[in-house]
């Protein structure tokens, strides 16, 4: 049992959304009133739920504070360090969570507006790596002598590369 | 079709090998409610799904899942690296080791090897949608119960985050049980199967 934390703080370290009205918790969503005898409902998701920035995200396993439900407290407290290759998993995981939120979502135009700009910094971003590191696609392999598509390590190896 | 890139979903970085820990992580590789089904699950469960956002939403979590298992993966290759032969001896991996060395092969924890009988692909949305549902849950609490065994913080940072992630994937199947239920007769969801009878 490691990283105990007695009750989850949601809120902090994220990014609020000023509202004139009170909205509902993050942590609940639209049910029907009524619902029909014999189907299942789970609670809607709101359109404007509050959301952790992609490097908090990450290490929570999710962008938003409502469905951010730990075991006995285990909570991982301590963002990863600030490396090229931590910096494209954030942004890479943030991309891969809106884009399920938007499946259910494809009209929120605020996640909407998240997810392209997030998609411009990944795609910036794995530019500037493959450039400096080396591919982390095969058709990335540009260098003419050798084919580095196949250079170690790989991602399971134990072995990290310099931007790790 | 799918382009592979060379890096995880989420840093790993195993300090210290232990063959036990491993022997039981590989049930989320290979086990009833590990990754691997999960991925099977909802890439076939995609064919017959009659609209375009439930289809979406099992490439996307299918497609996720496999990232999972290629972390899962890692995590009992990096648990199993340099071991003396003392570990090997005295360790509940030693059955597995002198089948498959220190390989990572899909089975479960108590020796299964994976099955898709694990996994339900019925061919109705509602079935389906339902029987994912259940999936994630099964898969949290196989999480939970490695962090009740687990007290290696390297490993336990990974878990949570898979764990999290069942939690999230089973809020979106919820959100596409409604959205199902939308296209549906509102009196009489069961009237008929729409991946059939559409």
């Amino acid at each position: 049992m490691d990283n105990q934390e007695p009750e989850l703080n949601a809120e902090e370290g994220a990014m609020q959304t000023e509202t004139a009205t009170p909205r509902i918790p993050d942590t609940q969503g639209a049910l029907p009133a009524q619902g029909m005898l014999a189907n299942p409902y789970v609670p809607f998701q709101m359109p404007d739920s509050t959301q952790y920035q992609p490097p908090k995200g990450l290490v929570r396993g999710t962008l938003f504070p409502g469905l951010d439900l730990p075991f006995m407290g285990m909570v991982n407290q301590q963002e990863k360090d600030d490396t090229p290759m931590h910096e494209l998993q954030a942004l890479g995981f943030a991309i891969g969570e809106l884009g399920l939120y938007l499946d259910t979502h494809p009209d929120d135009r605020g996640a909407l507006t998240l997810f392209r700009k997030y998609s411009g910094l990944y795609d910036q971003g794995m530019a500037e790596y493959q450039k400096r590191y080396g591919p982390l696609t095969a058709g990335q392999s540009m260098n003419s002598d050798f084919y580095t598509w196949i250079q170690n390590p790989w991602p399971w190896d134990f072995e990290q590369t310099e931007a790790e | 079709m799918f382009v592979y890139e060379k890096k995880l979903q989420y840093p790993i970085h195993i300090t210290n090998p232990n063959p036990k820990l491993a022997s039981l992580i590989l049930s989320q590789y290979g086990g009833p409610d590990g990754e691997l089904g999960a991925s099977l699950r909802y890439l076939s469960q995609r064919y017959v799904m009659p609209y375009p956002e439930l289809k979406g939403l099992l490439t996307d979590i299918g497609v996720e899942e496999l990232g999972h298992l290629e972390m899962v993966g890692t995590l009992v290759h990096q648990l199993t690296r340099n071991l003396s032969d003392d570990q090997l001896e005295n360790s509940s991996f030693a059955p597995y080791f002198v089948d498959h060395t220190t390989s990572v092969y899909p089975t479960a924890a108590a020796g299964t090897p994976w099955n898709a009988a694990g996994i339900g692909v019925k061919g109705d949305p509602m079935a389906d949608l339902t029987e994912d549902m259940a999936a994630e849950q099964k898969a949290r609490v196989t999480y939970d119960n490695i962090l009740r065994l687990s007290d290696d913080p390297d490993v336990n940072d990974v878990i949570k985050f898979l764990r999290e992630r069942e939690i999230v994937h089973f809020q979106r199947f919820g959100e596409a049980i409604t959205k199902l239920r939308d296209r549906l007769n509102q009196k009489n969801v069961y009237f008929m199967n729409p991946s059939l009878d559409l």
